[in-house]
């Protein structure tokens, strides 16, 4: 490898020798493309006018009223494939194409990666197979539908608690088998090295344009960035572009679940320790003998026990700090989106607007807060439905 | 450095043998089995232990292996209760080369310099770290010269040359080699890519002594055969001791022994081969 890809004491690359080449072959073909010109003009042009950029960043004044703030959401809701995941997707293709392989495999909780992954296997011609727990398959049975519609196979994981972390193992299964015509597509910024680095640059154009919208409409920097954290590439992807900007707080928003006392939350950077996962050194809720324990959230997309190093290595150096927000307060979070601007959000994003009321009703005079409104909630109604039957 | 795997190979070698390492996870399917199962390889004479410490997640591995893991690990069977196992076994057989399969996690969550000396005190020659490529191995390489124990390397056919190198500087003990791309189990090998592990068998050959053993859905005498005929110094099967167990009722049964007897056969009949290490 030409780069180590550390976050301090997190990152690396901790995967059997079998998938070294693999990585290898990776982190060079990335280190040409994203120089390359023509690959970062093709990157561009698809998410103009395939994807939708730039998203739009709104101004929610309904919500900003009833919480008592000055609320911004960057509207990744509205991309095309209805999250941010579809960014990384549609750079990690390319890259896949330009390494020539002719196939793409992808792990999916929520199932908005594989949705975002069967697209741009459709668009670009690469075989797409998809490794969904059966649990997510169960409570996300639209996005399952849509992958297949689009042509991607999807397999159901049966292994362990059967949820996103369980679909990893099983796409590194495939790909340390596979790896000559395959592409392991990663939807998050963890992983081995150079996955974590390759989806923040991806996935950066968030913060990028959500910077240059908030500067035009106010003329100054918001004084929150708030993101909620699964594996933690839509937040790291709209924290990017404030690294620098020391007066801006970033608050990662992590799954609380049922509770952080309960042992049923997804809260890792508040309440896991230093452990080696999936090719990476990171934060990972484990036993006292480091086996890997069950994440839980209402959120399939958060519902992940372990997290980016870099994220990891942000709250270390105090650059960015964690809080949590648990299943009731996400599905209040949907609910108040959804009849005070007429957005619904999905039940991952709700996890960061439930954190910004707490902000909110604790702040003296009201914050600032640019949220990064990671997807939208078509996929969750029937999960939202079986939690709340009055409306 | 551990003497044992050193010194066997050389009795190996003088005698004309090929080594059969057989796996087994530790504590699978539970104490008393899991004591009887590698006690039956000792009594067929395997010519080294490789002992698997159940992970959570263990992304190098097939079905069958994994569902042992879990059911290890469900059972409430500890790394304490596995190293305690070890020191049993060590009674059993004082001269054994004894190794032990782990994932990094399961390291780092004891401590790098605790694992280690936990390792040595039950009486382990050898680690190998299956997520833990050479490139990282100064993070364990201190802990190991002090506790004189042998770190074990994968190599697959797909390692390139420059990472080779790497490998072979650190490597002792012996090198695995994973005799086909994928996760371990029993699928059906393909003759011809076998075949074609000669040439990197060769390559090792011409830069290092150290002893290369073949793992990765080796089952069957025949496939045992094929990898002596490249050149390996010995064989490592895993799924396939699993496999059986549970297919018999007790770990003990005739069915494991006659396996490890076929095996351990199929070794000391190498000698036809060998022309191929030098
Ligand atoms: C809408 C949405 N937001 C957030 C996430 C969490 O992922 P990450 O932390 O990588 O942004 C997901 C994952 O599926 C998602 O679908």
């Amino acid at each position: 490898m030409l780069t180590q890809g550390k976050f301090g004491a997190y990152g690396g690359i901790y995967v059997p020798e079998t998938l070294m080449p693999a990585l290898e072959e990776l982190e060079s073909a990335f280190l040409r493309s994203s120089k390359d010109p023509n690959f970062l003009r093709e990157f561009r042009d698809l998410l103009e006018n395939y994807a939708g950029r730039p998203t739009p960043l709104y101004h929610a004044k309904n919500l900003s009223k009833a919480w008592g703030g000055k609320i911004f959401l960057k509207r990744e809701d509205l991309l095309h494939g209805g999250a941010h995941k579809t960014n990384n997707a549609l750079g990690q293709g390319l890259l896949a194409k330009a390494m020539g392989k002719t196939r793409i495999i992808a792990e999916t909780g929520a199932g908005q990666h594989g949705v975002a992954c069967a697209m741009t296997g459709a668009l670009l011609g690469l075989k797409t197979e998809i490794y969904m727990g059966e649990v997510d398959i169960a409570r996300q049975q639209p996005n399952v539908y849509r992958m297949k519609l689009m042509g991607a196979q999807v397999h159901p994981v049966t292994t362990g608690s059967r949820t996103l972390k369980d679909a990893i193992n099983e796409a590194l299964r495939d790909w340390i088998t596979n790896l000559q015509d395959t592409h392991y597509l990663l939807g998050t910024a963890a992983g081995p090295h150079p996955f974590p680095t390759l989806v923040k640059f991806f996935q950066q154009v968030i913060g990028d344009e959500a910077r240059e919208q908030i500067m035009a409409l106010r003329g100054s920097l918001p004084e929150y960035v708030v993101a909620c954290v699964g594996g933690g590439s839509n937040a790291i992807g709209i924290f990017s572009a404030f690294l620098n900007d020391q007066s801006v707080q970033l608050i990662g928003v992590e799954p609380g679940g049922h509770g952080l006392n309960s042992g049923k939350h997804g809260a890792v950077l508040s309440k896991g320790t230093p452990g080696c996962l999936h090719g990476m050194k990171s934060r990972v809720l484990q036993t006292m003998d480091g086996q890997i324990e069950e994440a839980h959230s209402i959120a399939a997309g958060l519902d992940y026990p372990s997290v980016g190093p870099e994220h990891a290595y942000l709250q270390e150096i105090g650059r960015a700090k964690y809080e949590s927000a648990d299943d009731q307060e996400a599905l209040a979070a949907f609910q108040e989106l959804s009849c005070s601007e007429g957005i619904i959000p999905a039940l991952e994003s709700a996890h960061a607007l439930a954190f910004v009321k707490r902000l909110c009703a604790g702040a003296s005079s009201s914050p600032n807060v640019l949220i990064n409104l990671s997807g939208r909630g078509d996929k969750d109604l029937a999960e939202v439905m079986k939690h709340v039957q009055t409306l | 450095m551990s003497r044992r795997y050193e010194e066997r190979f050389k009795q190996l070698g003088k005698l004309g043998k090929k080594a059969f390492i057989p796996f087994t996870l530790l504590g699978w399917p539970n104490r008393e089995e899991s004591l009887k199962m590698i006690k039956e390889m000792i009594e067929c004479e395997a010519s080294a232990l490789e002992l698997g410490i159940a992970f959570s997640d263990p992304v190098a591995d097939g079905p069958v292996i994994q569902k042992a893991a879990y059911e290890t690990i469900a059972s409430g069977f500890s790394v304490h209760d596995a190293f305690e196992l070890i020191t049993e076994v060590r009674k059993l057989d004082g001269s054994i080369p004894i190794g032990i399969l782990v994932y990094f996690n399961t390291v780092l969550a004891k401590g790098i310099g605790s694992f280690f000396s936990l390792a040595k005190e039950s009486g382990v020659d050898g680690i190998l770290i299956a997520d833990l490529p050479a490139e990282n191995a100064q993070e364990v390489l201190p802990a190991a010269e002090t506790n004189g124990i042998d770190l074990i390397f994968l190599v697959s056919p797909v390692t390139t040359p420059n990472r080779l190198d790497i490998i072979l500087s650190r490597a002792s003990g012996f090198l695995y080699l994973v005799s086909r791309l994928g996760v371990t189990g029993t699928m059906e090998r393909s003759t011809a890519k076998d075949l074609e592990l000669r040439a990197l068998v060769d390559k090792i050959r011409k830069r290092s002594r150290v002893p290369v053993c073949a793992g990765f859905g080796i089952s069957s005498q025949a496939d045992a055969e094929r990898m002596f005929e490249i050149g390996v110094d010995g064989v490592i099967t895993g799924s396939r001791v699993i496999q059986l167990a549970q297919s018999s009722s007790s770990c003990s049964s005739g069915v494991l022994k006659q396996y490890f007897k076929e095996m351990v056969g199929a070794s000391a009949r190498s000698n036809r081969y060998e022309h191929c290490d030098s």
